[in-house]
């Protein structure tokens, strides 16, 4: 089942393009990460698939209802970038308000539960004027849960908070993705990507540039694989011979004994490096082989 | 819509501008009923007048006054939370339609209690509800609240709105009665647009300011849908 199509979305302020022909599919029950510098789109994006903003051309689907529809509104839950609350309310005021406004009237004891789940129960009462950065964030992801929508749009959840907090929200998330729900989000943390999301997007200028499950990116850049190798002292005889042929077997190569460091772009290759030492009369006591992070990914592209 | 519509009622009798309004409005109404002999006696009046001398002072407070009261407590009603931001979060759960209309039958709503509070005030001194003041009354107030919320959808700063509020509010009447009663063949047309014209008529023509107000509202809510939040 797809919950979210979008068919050569695009978005433009006058002659700027922002967003430049999006074709996106994402599952249901996915966590999907969106990547990208400042300034990329990711926000414009959201803000078009959330009814914030008109796209200026293409089509999008929700929950498989073309939007914009008021009706699947009921059925998504969104936190915005910015601290969008009414500073006069207490968050159980906002939880009743909006929940309402979703058509969902949410009891006290709901309320409750949910600031309960992002950390703010002691905070029921008080009035969001008088709430850190980091609370609104936390009341933010309450809102947007607080109907138990089936779609939850999540502009960069964890911004601002400190590590406990944030991981507490991961904890949220991943619940979240256990009782079905699909999650499209963005972040600047990498590593919160990395480790959350089932399928990435990485966007540059308004484009996508890349997508897919972790595994299939770094498939993608495995043709730069950075190799360390722990060895037994070569002969004094073979080590030119060593030098040249790991020289013209990858990139990169840097000797330190006992180490050797080298980039390949073929998992091949480890092998017949391992055999090089051998045949140079020096064993080979650890192979380290470093695969891609996201970070590596996200940098290159 | 009826979400957004309660919250706007309830918010505006909590500010202090509301107080205001809602004190000169019940002083306007009781002391123009409390004194409307002297009044008969002071000034000529038609015998229909007359007979309506008790509703005088607030119906000509509010053909003078009303945009100006109505654009006070209200003229940020939308851009407000356009400009805080927190408008993302009422369009991401339901329609712009909803919430243009909630917005508008929210303070429909707090005015119709006012004015029908202040209605009752006087009824006290006149023995009788002449409804048919009440209707042009409240019709009149339509008309002011939706062109008020025009001027927020179209002007996003809500400081901007605040200073057009004023501007209008003091210029509307004055331009309105002069286009009424004026002879002048360019701008005499204008009359049909403006609710002074039907209020002057003794008859149901007002009602056809009710559909003016729809008109305005069509056209609010048709560039409010075409607006980013």
């Amino acid at each position: 089942m797809i919950a979210i199509e979008t068919k050569q979305l695009k978005k433009s302020y006058g002659s700027v393009p922002i967003v430049k022909g999006i074709d996106l599919i994402v599952e249901k029950g996915e966590i999907f990460g969106f990547l990208g510098r400042n300034g990329a789109g990711k926000s414009t994006f959201i803000n078009i698939l959330t009814d914030i903003i008109q796209p200026s051309f293409g089509t999008y689907s929700l929950l498989g209802v073309e939007g914009p529809n008021d009706q699947v509104k009921k059925r998504v839950g969104v936190m915005p970038d910015y601290s969008t609350l009414y500073g006069s309310l207490t968050a159980m005021e906002h939880l009743k308000y909006l929940s309402a406004l979703s058509g969902k009237p949410a009891g006290k004891e709901w309320c409750l539960e949910v600031l309960k789940l992002v950390g703010l129960e002691s905070h029921a009462r008080k009035k969001v004027a008088k709430f850190s950065f980091g609370m609104k964030k936390k009341l933010g992801i309450a809102l947007a849960i607080i109907h138990d929508p089936e779609l939850l749009f999540l502009d960069e959840p964890t911004s601002g908070l400190d590590a406990e907090s944030a991981i507490h929200i991961h904890k949220l998330i991943r619940g979240l993705q256990k009782r079905g729900k699909t999650i499209f989000m963005t972040s600047h943390n990498l590593a919160e990507v990395e480790k959350l999301c089932t399928r990435i997007a990485i966007m540059k200028e308004g484009q996508i540039v890349k997508s897919g499950t972790m595994d299939e990116l770094r498939d993608f850049y495995r043709s730069t694989i950075k190799v360390k190798i722990k060895h037994s002292p070569v002969p004094k005889s073979e080590q030119l011979n060593l030098h040249q042929w790991l020289e013209s077997a990858g990139t990169d190569l840097e000797m330190n004994d006992p180490y050797v460091t080298i980039t390949v772009n073929d998992e091949k290759r480890i092998a017949e490096i391992i055999r090089a030492f051998q045949q140079c009369r020096a064993d080979v006591l650890r192979v380290e082989v470093e695969e891609p992070s996201l970070e590596d990914i996200f940098l290159d592209e | 819509m009826y979400v957004i519509g309660k919250r706007e009622f309830i918010s505006l009798f909590k500010g202090i501008k509301s107080c205001i309004v809602i004190a000169i409005l019940l002083i306007t109404s009781y002391y123009s009923a409390k004194f409307a002999d002297f009044l008969i006696s002071g000034i000529e009046l038609s015998a229909k007048e007359a007979e309506n001398i008790h509703t005088f002072g607030l119906l000509g407070l509010l053909l003078f006054l009303g945009q100006l009261f109505i654009a006070g407590l209200s003229h940020d009603t939308i851009n407000q939370e356009t400009h805080e931001r927190t408008m993302r979060f009422l369009v991401t759960r339901t329609s712009r339609t909803s919430i243009l209309l909630g917005k508008f039958f929210g303070i429909w709503m707090f005015w119709f209690s006012c004015l029908t509070v202040s209605f009752l005030l006087t009824s006290i001194f006149a023995q009788k509800i002449d409804f048919f003041i009440f209707s042009q009354t409240i019709s009149l107030v339509t008309i002011q609240i939706s062109f008020t919320i025009l001027l927020s959808v179209l002007i996003p700063k809500p400081g901007f709105t605040m200073f057009l509020g004023i501007v209008f509010g003091l210029a509307f009447p004055i331009l309105g009665f002069w286009v009424v009663f004026t002879s002048n063949v360019w701008v005499s047309w204008m009359k049909f647009f403006t609710p002074f014209y039907y209020l002057e008529r003794d008859d149901f023509t007002f009602i056809v300011i009710f559909i003016l107000s729809g008109v305005i509202l069509f056209f609010a809510n048709f560039i409010f849908k075409r607006r980013e939040c």
